[in-house]
C-alpha cells in the first residue's frame, strides 16, 4: 500500500494537528494502516540508542545536511560519518524519557516503508541521495503542520551538531580550537 | 604549570566526597539537613549550614567534574557531561532548548558568570501581588553585598568584540546598556565558561561553597538520585535514593536512605517540582510544578566586517535592561539584552540550516556574532509560564506554551536586535527563525520582521534560566513554601533553590538564588541549632 504525498497533505488539517506536536496519532494510524514498524526492535551493535533503520537515516541525513563531507575522500568520509552517528547516539541515550520517547515515535513513523514514503518521499534512505534528502527536510519544516516543523528542525539540529563538533570541521569554521595560551598552560 | 585540582587535594586531606557509583551495597546514612541538588541553591545552603555547625549531607544526582576533566576545553565533552540530557534537554514539544547544568555546581559550573541582584521592580512586584514578605530592596542588599564578596563579583570592562557590538550598537542609538558583574577571580578572559572553567577562576558552587562544606565536614555524595521523600503526619522521614551507574542515568540498584532532622529541595526548577510530585507531598491548592518561569530567549545574527570570534573572551560583559522596564513591571513584556558565546557545536543547532547555507554560515562564524533578548515572563496573567509534570519513569517534562503577549515581545526584541546590530555596523543581519535569511539593511529587516509568523518551531526558542514551579507567598493558597522557603504542609522541608520565585527575575538569576537562599538558610540554621 501507497500513499502519495499528495494525498498526505489532504488529510484534514485539524486531525492531524491534534497530535498536539507530538507524533503518537500519526504513528497510531501508521501501525494500524500498515503494520508494525520494520525497524529492528534493538539498538545497532555498538549503539545505545540507534536502531539499523536509524542508522540508514541519520547516515543518509549526514551527507545532506553537511555538504562539506562532499569534500572528503571516502575513508575520511566514512569515519567522519561514524563519529556523527556516535554524537547523535550519545544525545539521544541522554535524553529523559519524555524527548526520548518523543524522538522514538518520529523515527519508527520513519522506518515504516510506506508512510516513511509518504511523508518524505524517500523509499530506501541508501539510496535517497543528497538532493532528495534535502528536498524532504525542506518540504517538512516548510510545511504547514508544526509536527512536520519540529521534526525537521530536531533531524537536522541533530545531524549538523553532531558533524561540528568534531575537530576535523573545525578549520572551515574559523575556530581554531581550543583557545591556545590557556589550553597551554593548563595542559602543561 | 599545570593546574591544582581543587577535589583531588581535598579527598587527599580528608573530605568527605563518596561516588554513589561505587556503592554495592544499601545503606542509611543521617544527617541534620540533607540538601538535595548542589547548584546555586544548594551550594549556599552547605555552606551555611555547615559552617553554622550543622552535619550536613549534599546529595547530587550528576556526576564531580572538576577542572581535571575541563582541560580538554572540549565542547562535546562539556555537552555531555555537563548540561541536563546532554544538553538536549527541551520542553515537551521540542520547541525551546534548555540548558541547564548537571554535575557537582550545577547549572553554576557551566553559567557564563553573569551575576545581577535581583532588580528592584521584580522585588517589589513580589511583595505587592504575590505576598512575599521579607525579601524588599532593603532586605535583600546585606545578603546580596555578602555573596558578591564571597564570590568575587566585580564589573567586568574588558568586553570581547561580540560584546563590544552590543555596547556599540546601544551607544549610537542612545540605549542604556551597562557592563556586566561576574563572579571571577583571576579570569584569564578564555570564554570557556560554559565549557566548565578550566582554570577554576569562575567561582562556581563546585570551587566556592562546596569544598568550604566540606572542609567544614560536610559530606558530599553524587551519581545520587533522589527519588522520593517518604513523608508521614506532616514531616518528612527520609529521603529513598538510588545510586547510579557511571553513565550517570541508569540506576545501579543499590538504594541509599537518607534521614535527617531538615531536608532541603535545591533540584532547580524542573527537578524540585518534579521530586516533590514523585513523592506526591500533599498540594492542596494544585500550585506544585505551575507557573515554571523560563526567561524565554530568542536571537538575531549578524555579520560582522570585523572578526569576532564569538567563541572567546568573557562571554558576557555588556547588557541593556533599555527595553525591560520602559512600560513597568506589568506593561507589555520586557526584555533584557545581552549576547550569548558561540562555539561550532551549539552554534550548529542556533544557525539551524542545511546544505550549502549551512556551510556558508559556519564558514563565517569567527565573522559572526549574535544578540539574544531574554524575555521577562511571569509578571502578567497572560503569561503564566509553564508546568512540570512527570513521566511514566518519574523523569520531568516541562510543558510550556507562549501567548500573543510573549510573542509580541518576540517580534519587538527581534526588530530592536536588528537596529541594534545595524546601527554597530552589521552588513547583514537574521533573526534566528526558519523563515529569516539575511538582509543588508535595517529597512529590509523590519519589512521581514514584520511579516515573520511567530510560531513554535519557526523561532527559535532557548531557556538558560529556569524559576518558578514552587513559588515563594505567605499565602498557602498562591505558594507551595513561605517567604523563607519552608513548606507550607511539610514542617521539615524547605526549598532553597530558582524554583521558589514567584515571577522571572528579569535578569540572570545566579546572584537572585544565592543571595535568597543565603538570607533563608541563615534563617533556617538559627531555627535548627
Amino acid at each position: 500500500m501507497r500513499c502519495e504525498p499528495a494525498e498526505f497533505d489532504g488529510l484534514p488539517r485539524r486531525d492531524f494537528l491534534k497530535v498536539g506536536l507530538g507524533f503518537s496519532l500519526a504513528l497510531t494510524a501508521g501501525t494500524a494502516l500498515f503494520g508494525c514498524s520494520d525497524a529492528g526492535r534493538t539498538a545497532s551493535a555498538g549503539y545505545v540508542f540507534l536502531r539499523p533503520g536509524d542508522v540508514e537515516l541519520f547516515s543518509a541525513l549526514a551527507p545532506a545536511v553537511v555538504t562539506e563531507l562532499g569534500a572528503f575522500d571516502a575513508t575520511k568520509r566514512g569515519t567522519t560519518v561514524e563519529a556523527m552517528l556516535s554524537n547523535v547516539d550519545g544525545t539521544c541515550a541522554a535524553l529523559d524519557m519524555g524527548s526520548r520517547q518523543e524522538l522514538r515515535k518520529l523515527l519508527d513513523l520513519l522506518a515504516i516503508a510506506p508512510l516513511r514514503y509518504a511523508l518524505t518521499s524517500v523509499g530506501a534512505w541508501n539510496e535517497a541521495g543528497t538532493e532528495k534528502m534535502q528536498a524532504f527536510l525542506t518540504r517538512w519544516r516548510g510545511s504547514r503542520f508544526a509536527t512536520l516543523n519540529a521534526g525537521g528542525n530536531v533531524l537536522v539540529r541533530l545531524t549538523a551538531s553532531s558533524f561540528y563538533l568534531l575537530p576535523e570541521s573545525w578549520p572551515s569554521t574559523g575556530y581554531p580550537g581550543p583557545l591556545e595560551y590557556v589550553f597551554k598552560a593548563v595542559n602543561s | 604549570m599545570a593546574l591544582p585540582d581543587i577535589y583531588t587535594e581535598g579527598i587527599a586531606s580528608g573530605w568527605k566526597v563518596i561516588d554513589a557509583a561505587r556503592l554495592s551495597a544499601a545503606q542509611t546514612m543521617q544527617a541534620d539537613v540533607a540538601i538535595i541538588g548542589s547548584g546555586a541553591g544548594g551550594g549556599v545552603a552547605a555552606e551555611v549550614l555547615a559552617l553554622a555547625g550543622l552535619k550536613v549531607l549534599l546529595l547530587e544526582e550528576g556526576a564531580l567534574r572538576t577542572s581535571d576533566s575541563f582541560r580538554d576545553m572540549d565542547e562535546g565533552r562539556a555537552m555531555r557531561e555537563l548540561y541536563q540530557e546532554g544538553a538536549a534537554r527541551a520542553t515537551s514539544d521540542g520547541a525551546i532548548a534548555v540548558l541547564q547544568g548537571r554535575s557537582v555546581g550545577g547549572s553554576t559550573t557551566v553559567n557564563w558568570t553573569s551575576s545581577f541582584r535581583t532588580p528592584e521592580p521584580t522585588l517589589k512586584h513580589w511583595a505587592a501581588e504575590w505576598e512575599v514578605i521579607g525579601h524588599g530592596v532593603e532586605e535583600m542588599k546585606p545578603w546580596f553585598e555578602q555573596m558578591e564578596k564571597r564570590l568575587d563579583v566585580m564589573l567586568w570592562e574588558a568586553q570581547n568584540p561580540n560584546n563590544g557590538v552590543l555596547m556599540r550598537g546601544c551607544q549610537k542609538l542612545g540605549w542604556e546598556a551597562h557592563a556586566i558583574p561576574r563572579n571571577v577571580r583571576g579570569c584569564w578572559n578564555s570564554g570557556y565558561c560554559g565549557l566548565g572553567c578550566p582554570v577554576n577562576a569562575k567561582q562556581s558552587m563546585l570551587v566556592s561553597t562546596i569544598p568550604e562544606a566540606l572542609r567544614h565536614g560536610a559530606t558530599l555524595v553524587h551519581r545520587l538520585r533522589v527519588r522520593q521523600l517518604q513523608h508521614a503526619d506532616g514531616k518528612i522521614t527520609a529521603a529513598v535514593c538510588e545510586a547510579l551507574r557511571d553513565d550517570g542515568r541508569t540506576p545501579s540498584g543499590t538504594l541509599l536512605t537518607v534521614k535527617a532532622r531538615h531536608f532541603i529541595a535545591a533540584g532547580g526548577a524542573i527537578n524540585t517540582p518534579a521530586l516533590l510530585l514523585r513523592s506526591q507531598l500533599p498540594d492542596p491548592h494544585k500550585r506544585l510544578g505551575q507557573r515554571t518561569l523560563i526567561h524565554p530567549v530568542v536571537l538575531s545574527l549578524a555579520q560582522m566586517p570585523e572578526r569576532i570570534d564569538p567563541f572567546f573572551g568573557a562571554p558576557q560583559s555588556t547588557a541593556s535592561d533599555h527595553f525591560q522596564w520602559k512600560d513597568g513591571a506589568t506593561g507589555p513584556m520586557g526584555y533584557k539584552l545581552e549576547v550569548p558565546p558561540i562555539f561550532p557545536g551549539i552554534g550548529a543547532g542556533v544557525l539551524n540550516v542545511f546544505g550549502d547555507e549551512l556551510r556558508r554560515e559556519m564558514s563565517a562564524l569567527a565573522h559572526t556574532s549574535a544578540v539574544l533578548a531574554l524575555l521577562r515572563d511571569g509578571f502578567v496573567e497572560s503569561s503564566p509560564g509553564g508546568s512540570v509534570r512527570l513521566a511514566d519513569d518519574g523523569s520531568p517534562i516541562l510543558d510550556y506554551e507562549l501567548s500573543d503577549y510573549v510573542w509580541d515581545g518576540v517580534r519587538r526584541a527581534y526588530l530592536s536586535m536588528a537596529e541594534l546590530q545595524f546601527a554597530a555596523g552589521a552588513k547583514q543581519v537574521r533573526a534566528a527563525h526558519l523563515d529569516a535569511r539575511y538582509v543588508g539593511s535595517w529597512g529590509e529587516a523590519k519589512k521581514v520582521i514584520a511579516e515573520l509568523p511567530l510560531q513554535k518551531f519557526r523561532a527559535t526558542l532557548f531557556t538558560a534560566h529556569l524559576m518558578g514551579g514552587c513559588a515563594m507567598s505567605q499565602n498557602p493558597k498562591r505558594g507551595v513554601v513561605d517567604s523563607g522557603g519552608r513548606h507550607h504542609q511539610m514542617a521539615n522541608l524547605s526549598v532553597m533553590d530558582g524554583s521558589v520565585f514567584p515571577t522571572s527575575i528579569g535578569a540572570n538569576p545566579q546572584l537572585s538564588i544565592y543571595g535568597l537562599v543565603a538570607q533563608n538558610t541563615t534563617a533556617l540554621a538559627k531555627d535548627l541549632m
